[in-house]
């Protein structure tokens, strides 16, 4: 048990808090909301330099061959300073994907392409009906046909919610190529050109601001060699990935909270009203004791789902548990922040807390809210083992409730009913004596 | 970072679970009290027990009859105690009095009572609390007033903690009159039998007992004083530092749940396990992941504990604020699931899950134990985020203009 970061990691964790303070302060965020790209092209390169896009690949696919835990500690940073980039999208939702279904010739014409910043990718897995339905990331959710056509295929649906659609020079199209009992075994993989013709992507208007994008896959035509790993078994290794980057939203609001409690407890001690910091009062320190403990909560089952992620371990149930506490403390982190700083957080030009609040809505959903998780928590829950009895010979001494015994202190409770009546008597008769 | 354990450790789990499995009777049930003399006679020799193998002491040195454990061995230990709802009768003495003593006892004091202890042949009882010293801890009125080689000590202590007959009395006393009001106390080691001691029993919600303890001209010898007199406070305050809340609350708040999930795959309603009603599901969900939570802030209390001397003191712990938080919003969770039948008692007719959930409600109204939620609160505000405060030394200036205000 050790709740230590490594000395890499600590590391990494400095150089990228560093990095993000300087290039990446409140008017980055701001305008890669208002721009049309959503992210710094500029930026994009200079952490590619850094060796963040290829941190979790293997050495021989152009990365650093760091673990997935590495990669979370690199989130938490991004999240703290709210760094706008495509990140989650190519290198991690696409990347390892790629990395974990592709065919060894995919894997060396992209992941390294990933590595050095030349490509964007987007994943486009959730519909219309399937983000309604609560099947968003479910392979029930994905009903978007792929047809055969001779050596290509024929995409033909809508996606939506896909984010960086509109920079992606692919995407990586969910697509259903058979349909059958099991959802999950006709799900195929399709590497799809953005500049495929029949694409129309539209980013949507979002609470954040950022740039999610309905894609109409209108007959698009994708050759066959664009499968990534094999027809029909694309969901496996997909529904893997799409836990790790569950973690990684998580790993992002855990930064995003951290800093929000600075700034909360900071405006607490500072702001003067009635001549005195609105910090002493003890309701404004219930909303920052509450902030701390959905931190404290994110952050802890954020890294052990990670650090189970990163060793191979099972963990169905620590990545729920990890999104839906996280989730939703998210809301209500920024829910508390928003609390303290009245009127100065809810101005939109000038602070930062309404930009956390905002990118927060979208972190809250992403990869499935606390609702959707919550489900699978109660699955995981279906499958616990019986609790065992103990194996010593019974004794028949727990079978009566307590009221039907005498209590072992009866005793005392009379002794003392006894004393009280003693005193009461002798003051009776002094009272006698006296009168 | 790992949230593992070696397998050095999985062996000790083992080793501890095995015991319990094998000296607890099958037909054992953690929601009962130890109130009839029988439970309690039982409690008492499986202590004897544990305390020959040194399991009430597991963090102790081994010269003083512990097992020398680390702290993450202590918290497995913890878990395992936990799960099998095992709440110790000599639990006061081993968490506080055995530590304190080992902090603060002389060499004297140490022979006479720590061996004792470890074997678990000593019943303690922590008397700290008064009619007008609650959450005030450091207004206590009783008094100890020197006479030769005692102490002659009157007052009353109230809400007292034990459903076992004491042999000892852990006390803190006034022994000056100095402001601030906690640079007066000392603590003594008072004998539960001298003449002058009664002991009165308030039965609580929960079937639990606390109880009244009046010191009328009660002589305290000196040498029962631990540490140095008028340190009293500072001394409590260290040896509270041992009462960690832990691995073992949220080990058994899992295994509540665990409890409970089993019952509502039995149990139907309108044709269905209840398990399998979306109200119901997403209940035990969330329980269960407020319980993880619970579960890694204990360990991360733990972890730090045997981390201190690099780490330094821990700034804040969310253990305690989470037990009282989810303990009170699982109980009624559970108790709403029940309906109507969440108010059956144990041994009640038509009582579902043998009355557990009805005595688990109960409990959540004891959260203002050792530290109310209020206080908790304020102590993360203030010594963990260090937000502001109104120095304790304005207080009676504030009354007396309340008061002329009116």
């Amino acid at each position: 048990m050790d709740f230590s970061l490594s000395e890499e990691q600590e590391m990494l964790k400095t150089a990228a808090r560093e990095f993000l303070e300087k290039e990446c302060p409140e008017d980055v965020v701001r305008e890669a909301e208002e721009g049309d790209l959503g992210y710094r092209p500029d930026l994009w390169r200079k952490i590619a330099d850094l060796g963040w896009l290829g941190l979790a690949y293997p050495e021989q696919y152009g990365g650093t061959g760091g673990s997935f835990l590495d990669l979370a500690v690199l989130y938490e940073e991004m999240g703290r300073a709210m760094f706008p980039s495509p990140h989650l999208s190519t290198v991690a939702l696409c990347g390892l994907t790629i990395l974990a279904a592709g065919k060894e010739q995919q894997k060396r014409d992209l992941l390294p392409k990933i590595a050095k910043g030349e490509l964007i990718m987007a994943l486009a897995l959730t519909e219309p009906e399937s983000s309604w339905d609560g099947r968003a990331w479910d392979a029930e959710g994905v009903t978007v046909p792929a047809t055969r056509d001779g050596t290509a295929y024929i995409i033909n649906g809508t996606k939506l919610f896909v984010h960086d659609g509109h920079i992606a020079d692919y995407f990586l199209c969910v697509a259903r190529t058979a349909a059958g009992r099991r959802p999950e075994a006709g799900i195929t993989l399709f590497l799809v050109d953005a500049k495929s013709r029949g694409i129309r992507c539209t980013p949507l208007k979002t609470t954040a601001g950022d740039k999610q994008c309905e894609v109409v896959f209108n007959k698009v035509r994708v050759p066959r060699k664009n499968i990534v790993g094999r027809l029909n078994g694309g969901w496996a290794p997909l529904a893997r990935v799409l836990k790790q980057g569950a973690v990684l939203v998580c790993a992002e609001m855990v930064g995003a909270e951290q800093r929000l409690l600075e700034l909360t407890v900071d405006y607490a001690k500072t702001r003067i009203q009635f001549d005195m910091p609105i910090g002493i009062n003890q309701y404004v320190q219930e909303h920052c004791v509450n902030l701390l403990s959905y931190l404290e909560g994110a952050r802890w089952t954020t890294y052990e789902a990670a650090w189970r992620l990163s060793e191979g371990l099972p963990c169905d149930m620590e990545v729920a548990m990890a999104k839906a506490w996280t989730s939703d403390g998210h809301e209500k982190v920024c829910w508390h922040a928003h609390q303290v700083h009245a009127g100065v957080g809810y101005t939109i030009d000038d602070g930062v807390l309404p930009l956390y609040s905002r990118r927060g809505k979208t972190l809250q959903y992403y990869l499935g809210d606390a609702t959707y998780h919550l489900k699978k928590v109660a699955e995981q829950m279906e499958k616990w083992p019986t609790l065992e009895r103990p194996k010593g010979r019974p004794l028949g001494l727990w079978k009566i409730p307590e009221e039907e015994q005498i209590p072992v202190w009866q005793p005392w409770r009379e002794r003392w009913d006894r004393l009280q009546k003693r005193r009461e008597e002798i003051r009776q008769a002094e009272k006698k004596a006296r009168a | 970072m790992d949230f593992g354990f070696t397998a050095e450790q999985e062996k000790l789990r083992k080793e501890i679970h095995d015991f319990f499995a094998n000296e607890l009777p099958e037909d054992y049930a953690t929601h009962i009290s130890p109130v009839t003399r029988e439970l309690q006679a039982f409690f008492l020799q499986l202590q004897n027990k544990a305390g020959q193998k040194r399991y009430l002491t597991p963090g102790w040195p081994r010269e003083y009859g512990g097992m020398g454990l680390s702290a993450v061995e202590q918290g497995i230990m913890q878990e395992e105690e936990a799960y099998f709802g095992i709440v110790w009768p000599a639990s006061l003495a081993l968490r506080l009095l055995g530590p304190g003593l080992i902090l603060f006892g002389t060499e004297e004091q140490k022979k006479e009572f720590i061996p004792a202890i470890a074997r678990g042949e000593q019943i303690w009882f922590e008397a700290f609390t008064e009619p007008e010293a609650g959450t005030d801890e450091a207004n206590q009125q009783t008094r100890a007033i020197p006479d030769g080689d005692y102490y002659v000590v009157n007052g009353q202590k109230t809400f007292i903690s034990g459903a076992y007959k004491p042999h000892y009395l852990f006390t803190e006393v006034r022994t000056a009159d100095v402001i601030p009001k906690h640079r007066g106390l000392s603590v003594f080691m008072i004998p539960a039998n001298l003449p002058g001691i009664t002991i009165r029993p308030l039965p609580t919600m929960g079937f639990g007992l606390q109880n009244e303890i009046f010191f009328d001209d009660v002589r305290v010898p000196k040498k029962n004083m631990l540490g140095e007199l008028n340190r009293g406070f500072y001394h409590v305050m260290e040896i509270f530092t041992f009462e960690r809340s832990g691995t073992g609350g949220p080990a058994g708040a899992i295994r509540n749940l665990r409890e409970f999930v089993q019952f509502c795959k039995r149990e139907k309603r309108n044709g269905k396990r209840l398990i399998d009603d979306p109200d119901v599901r997403m209940m035990l969900a969330q329980m269960a992941v407020e319980n993880e939570v619970r579960h890694l802030i204990g360990w991360h209390a733990q972890w730090w504990f045997g981390q201190r001397q690099r780490l330094g003191p821990k700034p804040y712990d969310l253990s305690g604020f989470f037990q009282k938080l989810l303990t009170t919003r699982h109980a009624e969770m559970m108790s709403r699931i029940l309906g109507m039948y969440g108010q059956l008692r144990t041994g009640s007719k038509y009582a579902k899950h043998d009355g557990r959930t009805e005595r688990s409600w109960e409990v959540t109204r004891s959260l203002h134990a050792a530290g109310t939620f209020e206080v908790n609160k304020i102590v993360l505000a203030g010594r963990g985020l260090g937000l502001p405060r109104v120095p304790a030394k304005f207080n009676k200036q504030i009354t007396e203009a309340l008061q002329q205000e009116r």
